[in-house]
């Protein structure tokens, strides 16, 4: 885990430790790292919009600077983000490990904080070329080169002119090596595809190395509502969490430690708590607090009645904006979009999971087969697939319950987006999710409830075309039947007898219930006795 | 003329449905199912259940027929609806030989049905001529009247010799047949003996022989003559031609008897004959002849006569288990005599044919039926 990496390196600086150890950023693989690197632009604009209240635009492109090696390009993201203050720039660009992202419970993007300075440190190493920024904050454009001092883990700011504005945003751009640009299921132009889909706010437009220009329009009008910074939830908190927490903590008494540092713990659960756990004592220094004590304190949360993480803290995509991404992208015959309510993980961490089932329609058309999409914090994973929580969890699912034989072979698109406020990733590339076992939990729950309403689906479809099999097979012989029936009854009325017919086997398998139809066929055996007559 | 006093016409109940009767009970089926189309239903047509489970035995008329048990044939029900519209082409199809005066074998009517759906659709009305047979009998069924009625005719089978005068009014002639001048061969008894076809004899009593060649060595004999009978030959299992002939005969109070092979297809030969068949169970009190008596060969034929017992066969499974299931039918196990035969099959595992009466000598059999009837030597 990140954690233990940045434990383990006190000694060297971060940038040095990364620059060694690049494919832990994510970059391995041409395809990867040039997705990688759109990722890292594109993720903090949307985040920089969003906390500005603008619906962010945003402009990628992709120009091939080398067309023989295939292997040398410039990528430039532009957004109408609130721009970044030029104290803050090289921060932002070019020191590893910048913001004060890392220990805040806060569901957001990019979540640990390497991203954008890791694509300087990558442009850097690989081509010795600076990242150049263009910010457009408060009334002043700004271009600067960016650099980073790799040993003393510092940002080296070279600004190149400043001059008023009344626009705002950021563009960045720099030149990059073994990178490849490919229109794939891992490249860029699917991700941006997947970015589209989980942010239906968002206008995003790509230019790629030929030119050709694709852009994926907003669908919704509303920036997503901001999600709160929370405390962990008492459920779920190990002993150790409980002792790191009470260590940095500044209250005097263990009740008050508890009641500040973790949500939904009132006065009277703290009371609630001194009956439980009666040997621990709540009104010592949290700071006193023994292994065993804490141990206790965690096994009588696990007694208490707890309110459930605050939702505030865990803004989903929603049902809707799913839907409609969903249409917009795939237009599919059906789409199913299922929410569950937050939970907490490990150390009463909140998550949630929502899930969408998109079946038929457009996904044929396109050729589209059994597609997972993994979104965390609605950051669309395109890499380390079979590694995921997300993808396993699928794969574990019988479709077959749901009507489909084979999901490989079915005209299918799953999305899981996971919302939390720390998501637990596999390592610091950010490509897969832990198998946490109350998240793959979630995830089944989340998947199997959208898979049962496709089965519905599905199997009323299968119904409507058994009727309309039987309907046909009935219809073959109403012509012949209505002119002998005339014929036999000499009324010459056949024509009259095939309306009225017709019209009576249209009205009966139209109809959805076809119990009645069940009891007739067992009867058919009836003539048959083991008896030859000899004659003939 | 006062021929029928004469002789009596021979008929049965059924022979007075007039083909006007038969044309109205055909057309009703076809309005029936029109009404039921105008009330914006789907047709239907109820039939007899023919199985095993509803035949039962009629004690007063001594014969098999069906129970009360029906089925409502559906056209809107998707495994019916193609036999549906096949039993209404096979109804509208026999009319129209009614109306023409024209008879047809049920080949003939399998192949005027014979043709495709439609341009559009890959199917025939009728692939087998099995499918049309079966339907030919839930009609019978349903609408209570004979194939022979609805001018269908099925291959002959079976041939009469012996004092009997037949007057055959066919394709536009009237022509008499003498049974006693038939030569070599005999009359062949047709399909239908009941329309346009009338029958006077003057015989003491009825012999049907199982086999031909049984048949032929009587012929030969001049038997029919010397008693004064009717020898009839079934050929295997009756048709309906010749078990109608042989109930018209029994109603004219003729003895019948039978001589048969005293194995499993000689006995199931005769309770057809008697009490009729599972398979046409609704026609039995048309068909059966419980009149009809077995004069043998029987097993106690084997103790009598020693020469018989070097030219018994073993019994093969079929005749055993044939014999063992006659032992469950209630209208033989009420037969002691019967019983005490089948019995003695399944204790002795043997069986005997009626050929083996010429064993000794060729003109034995004769003496052997002669001397059975005066003696009153038969089972029930």
């Amino acid at each position: 885990m990140a954690e233990d990496i940045f434990k383990q390196f006190k000694e060297h600086s971060v940038a040095e430790f990364f620059k060694k150890n690049r494919q832990m950023l994510g970059f391995s693989g041409k395809v990867r790292s040039m997705t990688i690197i759109v990722h890292e632009y594109v993720t903090n604009s949307l985040d920089a919009c969003e906390e500005a209240g603008i619906l962010p635009e945003i402009f990628v492109q992709v120009e091939e600077l080398n067309k023989e090696t295939k292997d040398h390009y410039r990528i430039t993201v532009k957004d109408n983000g609130p721009g970044i203050p030029k104290s803050h720039l090289g921060k932002a660009l070019g020191q590893m490990l910048a913001g004060t992202k890392f220990h805040r419970y806060i569901q957001q993007r990019g979540q640990q904080g390497i991203g954008a300075a890791a694509c300087t440190m990558y442009s850097y190493i690989t081509t010795g070329q600076k990242t150049k920024a263009i910010t457009c904050h408060r009334g002043k454009k700004l271009t600067a080169d960016i650099s980073i001092d790799f040993k003393g883990n510092k940002a080296v700011v070279e600004e190149t002119s400043e001059e008023p504005t009344e626009e705002t945003g950021l563009l960045v751009t720099a030149e990059f090596k073994d990178v490849r640009y490919e229109r794939s299921n891992q490249g860029v132009y699917e991700y941006l595809r997947r970015t589209a889909l989980a942010n239906p706010h968002c206008t995003i437009t790509l230019m790629d190395p030929n030119n050709e220009k694709s852009v994926f329009p907003r669908s919704v009008e509303v920036n997503p509502q901001k999600p709160f910074e929370i405390k962990p939830h008492p459920l779920g908190i190990t002993t150790h969490d409980l002792l790191e927490f009470a260590r940095v903590n500044e209250n005097r008494k263990v009740s008050s430690f508890l009641q500040n540092a973790f949500s939904r713990v009132s006065a009277a659960k703290v009371d609630e708590l001194r009956t439980i756990c009666t040997e621990v004592d709540f009104d010592k220094d949290p700071h006193e607090l023994s292994w065993e004590d804490a141990e206790k304190i965690v096994k009588s949360f696990a007694k208490v009645k707890w309110i459930a993480p605050a939702m505030d803290s865990l803004v989903p995509i929603g049902k809707e904006r799913i839907e409609t991404s969903f249409r917009n992208i795939f237009n599919p015959e059906i789409i199913v979009v299922t929410e569950r309510s937050p939970r907490v993980y490990r150390g009463g961490i909140p998550f949630m999971v929502e899930a969408g089932i998109a079946y038929g329609g457009g996904l044929v058309a396109a050729e589209k087969k059994g597609e997972v999409m993994r979104f965390a914090n609605r950051v669309p994973l395109l890499f380390d697939n079979s590694g995921c929580v997300i993808s396993e969890t699928i794969k574990s699912i019988e479709w077959n319950r749901y009507n489909m034989k084979n999901f490989e072979e079915e005209p299918v698109a799953v999305l899981v987006n996971l919302l939390s406020v720390h998501v637990p990733y596999t390592s610091a590339g950010k490509q897969a999710i832990s198998n946490e076992e109350d998240v793959a939990d979630e995830i089944k729950l989340a998947v199997m409830e959208a898979g049962r309403t496709i089965q519905r689906h599905l199997s009323g479809k299968r119904r409507a075309h058994e009727i309309a099999t039987k309907r046909k097979v009935i219809s073959r012989y109403i012509n012949q039947l209505s002119s002998d029936l005339s014929d036999l009854a000499g009324t010459k009325n056949k024509k009259d007898l095939l309306a009225r017919l017709e019209k009576i086997v249209d009205e009966k398998y139209s109809q959805e219930d076809l119990g009645e139809e069940k009891g007739e066929v067992a009867t058919k055996d009836s003539a048959k006795v083991d008896e030859g007559e000899g004659e003939e | 003329m006062n021929v029928s006093e004469a002789y009596g016409i021979l008929m049965g109940k059924v022979i007075l449905m007039t083909e006007k009767v038969v044309k109205e009970k055909l057309e009703g089926l076809g309005k029936r199912m029109i009404k039921e189309i105008e009330k914006n239903e789907g047709p239907t047509f109820e039939t007899v259940l023919r199985t095993k489970s509803n035949t039962i035995f009629d004690e007063s008329e001594g014969c098999l027929r069906t129970g009360d048990k029906t089925e409502t044939r559906k056209f809107l029900s998707v495994a019916q609806a193609k036999t549906f519209m096949q039993t209404v082409a096979v109804a509208a199809k026999t009319k129209k030989f009614i109306s023409e005066d024209l008879h047809a074998s049920i080949r003939s009517l399998f192949y005027q049905l014979k043709f495709t759906l439609g341009e559009d659709i890959d199917e025939d009305m009728f692939a087998e001529q099995s499918e049309s047979n079966a339907l030919i009998e839930d009609l019978e069924v349903a609408l209570g009247i004979k194939r022979e009625d609805l001018h269908l005719t099925t291959e002959r089978k079976g041939t009469v010799a012996g004092p009997i005068i037949i007057k055959d009014k066919f394709g536009g002639e009237v022509n008499t047949i003498d049974g006693t001048a038939m030569g070599r061969s005999g009359w062949g008894i047709p399909s239908d003996v009941d329309n346009d076809i009338e029958f006077k004899t003057t015989a003491d009593y009825v012999l049907v022989v199982e086999k031909d060649a049984m048949w032929q060595r009587l012929n030969e004999d001049k038997f029919w003559k010397k008693e004064n009978c009717l020898v009839i030959t079934p050929k295997g299992q009756a048709s309906r031609g010749t078990r109608r002939l042989l109930r018209k005969l029994a109603d004219k109070k003729l003895p019948i008897y039978c001589f048969m092979d005293c194995d499993a297809w000689g006995w199931y030969i005769y309770w057809t004959i008697k009490t009729g068949s599972m398979n046409l169970a609704y026609l039995g009190h048309d068909f059966a002849v419980p009149e009809a008596r077995f004069l043998g060969v029987s097993m106690k034929d084997i103790r009598e006569f020693e020469f018989l017992q070097k030219l018994t066969i073993t019994a093969k499974e079929v005749d055993v288990k044939r014999a063992e299931e006659m032992l469950e039918y209630p209208w033989i196990s009420r037969h002691a005599d019967w019983v005490a035969e089948l019995k003695e099959v399944l204790k002795t595992k043997k069986k005997i044919e009626q050929d083996a009466l010429q064993g000794e000598r060729l003109t034995f059999v004769g003496e052997y039926i002669k001397d059975k009837i005066a003696k009153k030597k038969w089972m029930s």
